[in-house]
């Protein structure tokens, strides 16, 4: 018997060993394509995970492409989900290894720490003249007149809802808060989860929020970022859209558990036909050309913003939109040039912009009139009204106006003020104090 | 020969080898991690000295309080639930005879081999609100509500449930080696003695296991303790920090909110928690054995 | 023979009792893991219904494909494997050197080396690994094979060294001490004599190390970075994100990372059993 495991043992090492040679090979041919002086890696950090749909793919095709037009560059992607690229993302920056090109968001509570301890390389602003990008969108990114990164999109956060199942059922796009309230009592009685959310990352709770500050205040774009500076929350529309928030949440407007489901689940509850409404980010209008969302829902997506409150001072038309999500180059990379050259070639005309929009997976940060055919998707076209007929965007919102131990209190306390363990009162107070 | 055996080189590299590794991997660390909990270095950037700082603020952390609280939960989880269990479940199975115990002592033990990262994605789908196989087997019991288990108040009871579940084949075995070596003539002569099942269980087995007993609960207390991994992947601590662990919460302080100097804090106290409990357990069930 | 016909009757029933009461607690740690393989070949959303098991409309092989070739799974599997080996084979030889030295040798510090050594089981694995990671950062060892092979080794060892001291007391020294008058240097006397002797020893060590590290991720997912070195466990940790919004691809990629570990159990049951029993009654 213990013969066997002694032979077991034997095998095992044979295999790791010849496995180890083979590697050791495989080692020696890389350290060799090092050596070769034409050779350049670029190591990109990134935090689209699913490169075979929607941004990542696209991100793939480019750096592709990129490799096939200068065969002397090697490009390897490290791909990690967004809190856990978060948490590598610093374990990197306090290591001082960060990789060459990486994923950032360009907003105060990513950007600013990391820009201050100097881990980004800066831009020269007067590469980017023509290449399209909206007014406003290279804002997030810049700090003290200086470029650090680009962004990918213009992000718009917005309802996505099953067309089919509202046509069977009657029920019309809510017009006021309190039709989506009532809408969302009709749902659940037929057994459906009327809007699914992901509550466990918070942070669209925290943008839900913000959606309704917009309708109750109208164009208030300056208003958080002041509050945030003083400390002073006393603006009695942070607290009314707290309570409207509670005010869902007691109707039931979320699936049961929403504040430990994560992205995933959340968007599966939708993708498979289990809820009938689903917020979220314009980038999921991907949702309309990926197979692995069944037909059923996959051809009956539609789209409408947060309505408006009654009372609010705000229209429909004043949207929860950002430019959040793109890239930067470290700054102690070794083949800094090499990675900005990668990084414009993304974002020349007729890439980034291009393919985003040709594969219906979003709205890039630049001007993508040029590429409209007719013939994009309902989604794809009803996020373009929705841009083109906004009367104002909110930018950033304010959970990532702060710093980064702003963000993590803040979206903590959205998510303590969704499930109802503290009142609308104390979140106001908490977050005052959470500025200081 | 004495000289051969006390030859200083030769013990010196014997030995050289074990010593570098724990002096690299292992007593390294724990000075750096020392150094830094003395500052507040926040990953990026220059590290400032702030003496005991980071150490008083822990003392107020309600979120290390929880975290030590959650250990001591999951301690008393396996003493009191996991641990009876196996032992019944051992005692059952020595019983037992033939194809049947081998089959059952495998299939005891299979959550063992799987890896932490599956069980902890398994059981988030079993726990799912929506359409997880528990909400689903509650169902069929004609029990409509959606309980959600990873919620407030819940989450804590629910990755105690995993952990048992997970570590349960481990405990049996162990269990069930102690009782095999119980001297059969001991049951026989009780069987002699006309007693029943439970007396025998009550006053052989029991009473025999001692030495497993204590053993076991030992690894149980600093396991309970150590626990990392499936909360990470489970709950990373959440909803708040009501499942948080001091592992966990290291890593979460380090790495997501930029308090690398508290993180090492945390990991100088846990270490020192560890090393003390783990002392006080064995001189504890020494004195016992020595009376 | 009323009364002997009675007592079978009882222990028939008694048999009855027990097969029952064990095939309950063996469902309640199988039944998840049937579960899985079942929805592991259904489409994705046919997890959305109510039953418990389901007979898939159409059983769906593709997800373990996609599984297999996108979850990097012989590669991840060949790191673990020769990871794995290699830790276990290292904290074996050094297991064997170092209780040599505290069992055997006669010198004054052997109780304090002896309890050095013994110290790492109690230090938290997880405690080291903020500052491993400046160190192995520093030293130009992260993304590389030994950022997993040193902690791996360094906290089986402590574990190996008490097993093989024990083990070893065990041991006659006769043979020993025939082969060294003979001439034999203390190193091949380690090597040719006892090495051999100490059989049980190694398949314990082995078996417990392989345990202690097959599931790690924690250190892997924090030092490394590319694919060179991934382990199992990661076939796992990429494919949710990477199939975000497919679960019984999901499903397929858990239930196939599993297969190895529950293989290899499934086949060397008895002595991984014996092996971890002797293990925990001498520890």
């Amino acid at each position: 018997m213990k013969k066997k495991i002694l032979s077991v043992l034997v095998a095992l090492t044979v295999v790791a060993s010849l496995t180890a040679c083979s590697s050791k090979k495989a080692e020696n041919s890389d350290n060799n394509n090092q050596k070769n002086p034409s050779t350049t890696t670029i190591k990109v950090f990134s935090n689209q995970t699913d490169r075979k749909t929607g941004q990542g793919l696209i991100e793939q095709t480019l750096f592709d492409n990129y490799m096939k037009e200068n065969p002397n560059v090697k490009i390897e992607v490290e791909a990690l989900d967004d809190e856990a690229y978060k948490t590598k993302f610093k374990a990197y920056a306090s290591g001082n290894s960060l990789p060459d090109l990486v994923n950032a968001w360009g907003q105060p509570s990513f950007l600013n720490e990391v820009i201050d301890a100097g881990i980004l390389a800066e831009l020269n602003k007067d590469d980017y003249k023509d290449y399209g990008f909206i007014d406003g969108s290279l804002e997030g990114f810049s700090k003290d007149g200086k470029l650090y990164g680009l962004p990918r999109n213009t992000d718009v956060m917005a309802f996505y809802y099953n067309k089919a199942i509202f046509k069977k059922n009657g029920w019309e796009v809510p017009k006021t808060y309190a039709d989506l309230i009532t809408l969302a009592g009709k749902i659940k009685a037929k057994g459906l989860i009327p809007c699914s959310m992901d509550g466990s990352d918070k942070w669209p709770l925290s943008i839900f929020m913000n959606d309704l500050v917009a309708k109750l205040e109208g164009d208030y774009k300056t208003e958080y970022r002041k509050s945030i500076e003083s400390g002073d929350f006393s603006n009695p529309s942070y607290k009314k859209a707290a309570e409207l928030l509670q005010e869902a949440v007691k109707a039931g407007l979320f699936q049961s558990g929403f504040e430990t489901s994560d992205y995933g689940t959340s968007l599966n509850l939708f993708a498979n036909g289990q809820a009938a409404m689903y917020y979220m980010g314009s980038w999921e209008m991907s949702m309309a050309t990926n197979p692995d969302v069944i037909p059923e829902v996959r051809d009956n997506i539609g789209v409408f913003m947060m309505p408006v409150v009654d009372g609010g001072k705000g229209k429909v038309t004043d949207i929860a939109a950002w430019n959040g999500g793109g890239y930067a180059v470290t700054a102690n990379s070794k083949v800094k040039d090499e990675a900005i050259k990668l990084l414009n070639y993304m974002f020349k005309q007729d890439n980034w912009s291009k393919l985003a929009w040709e594969n219906g997976v979003c709205m890039s940060a630049q001007d993508y009139s040029a590429y409209l055919t007719g013939k994009e998707t309902a989604p794809q076209k009803a996020f373009t009204d929705i841009v083109t007929g906004s009367t104002s965007i909110t930018g950033v919102t304010f959970n990532d106006l702060g710093t980064s131990e702003f963000k993590s209190l803040s979206e903590d306390l959205s998510q303590m003020l969704a499930i109802g363990s503290i009142k609308p009162d104390e979140f106001i107070k908490n977050l005052e104090e959470a500025t200081k | 020969m004495q000289k051969l055996y006390s030859n200083k080189w030769v013990i010196l590299s014997l030995v050289a080898p074990g010593l570098l590794t724990f002096i690299f991997a292992i007593l390294a660390p724990i000075c750096l991690s020392f150094y830094y909990g003395l500052t507040d270095f926040s990953g990026l950037g220059n590290a400032t000295y702030v003496g005991l700082e980071n150490y008083k603020n822990l003392m107020s952390d309600a979120a290390f309080w929880t975290a030590l609280r959650n250990s001591i939960l999951l301690a008393f989880g396996f003493i009191l639930i996991q641990h009876p269990l196996a032992i019944i479940t051992a005692a059952i199975l020595d019983k037992l005879q033939g194809k049947a115990e081998g089959f059952f002592r495998c299939v005891y033990f299979i959550p063992n081999v799987i890896s932490v990262a599956i069980i902890a994605y398994l059981w988030k789908f079993i726990y799912n609100p929506n359409f997880g196989l528990l909400n689903n087997i509650l169902k069929i019991f004609g029990y409509n509500k959606e309980v959600n288990w990873l919620g407030s108040g819940m989450a804590i009871w629910s990755v105690l449930v995993v952990l048992i579940w997970h570590g349960f084949g481990w405990g049996m075995l162990i269990y069930y080696t102690g009782i095999k070596n119980i001297d059969p003539v001991l049951y026989e002569a009780a069987a002699i003695d006309g007693a029943n099942t439970r007396t025998v269980f009550m006053k052989i087995t029991l009473p025999l296991m001692k030495p497993v007993i204590q053993v076991n609960v030992t690894l149980a207390i600093i396991a309970a303790l150590k626990q990392m991994e499936t909360v990470y992947l489970l709950t990373n601590g959440g909803p708040g920090n009501e499942t948080q662990f001091l592992a966990n919460y290291l890593y979460k302080q380090a790495f997501s909110s930029f308090k690398y100097g508290y993180g090492n804090a945390i990991s100088v106290v846990f270490i020192v928690i560890c090393l003390v409990i783990t002392v006080a357990l064995n001189k504890m069930f020494q004195e016992k054995e020595v009376k | 023979m009323e009364f002997v016909g009675k007592k079978r009757k009882n222990q028939t029933l008694g048999n009855v009792f027990k097969i029952t009461c064990l095939s309950f607690v063996a469902i309640i740690q199988i039944f998840p893991l049937v579960w899985l393989f079942d929805f592991s070949l259904a489409s994705s959303n046919e997890l959305f219904t109510n039953g418990l098991l389901i007979i898939p409309k159409k059983i769906q092989w593709g997800n373990y494909v996609k599984a297999f070739v996108d979850g990097n799974f012989l590669l991840y599997l060949k790191n673990s494997l020769l990871i794995n080996t290699l830790a276990v084979i290292i904290v074996l030889i050094i297991s064997i050197m170092a209780a040599f030295a505290i069992t055997r040798m006669s010198w004054k510090l052997s109780p304090v080396v002896r309890n050095i050594l013994l110290l790492g089981m109690m230090i938290p694995i997880h405690a080291t690994i903020l500052p491993n990671y400046q160190i192995y950062n520093k030293l130009g060892l992260t993304d590389t094979i030994w950022a997993l092979l040193i902690p791996y080794v360094a906290f089986s060892l402590p574990q190996g060294v008490f097993l093989t001291c024990s083990f070893m007391d065990s041991i006659p020294r006769e043979l020993e001490e025939a082969a060294l008058i003979d001439g034999c240097n203390i190193y091949r006397m380690l090597a040719v004599i006892i090495t051999p002797l100490m059989k049980s020893s190694i398949a314990t060590v082995s078996i417990m190390t392989f345990l202690n590290n097959w599931n790690e991720f924690m250190m892997a997912s924090t030092y490394l970075s590319s694919n060179t070195w991934k382990t199992l466990p990661f076939s796992v940790l990429e494919f949710t994100g990477e199939y975000s919004s497919n679960y019984a691809v999901q499903f397929a990629v858990m239930a196939l990372t599993a297969l190895p570990a529950v293989l290899i159990y499934v086949l060397l049951n008895k002595h991984i059993t014996k092996g971890v029993a002797a293990g925990a009654v001498k520890g």
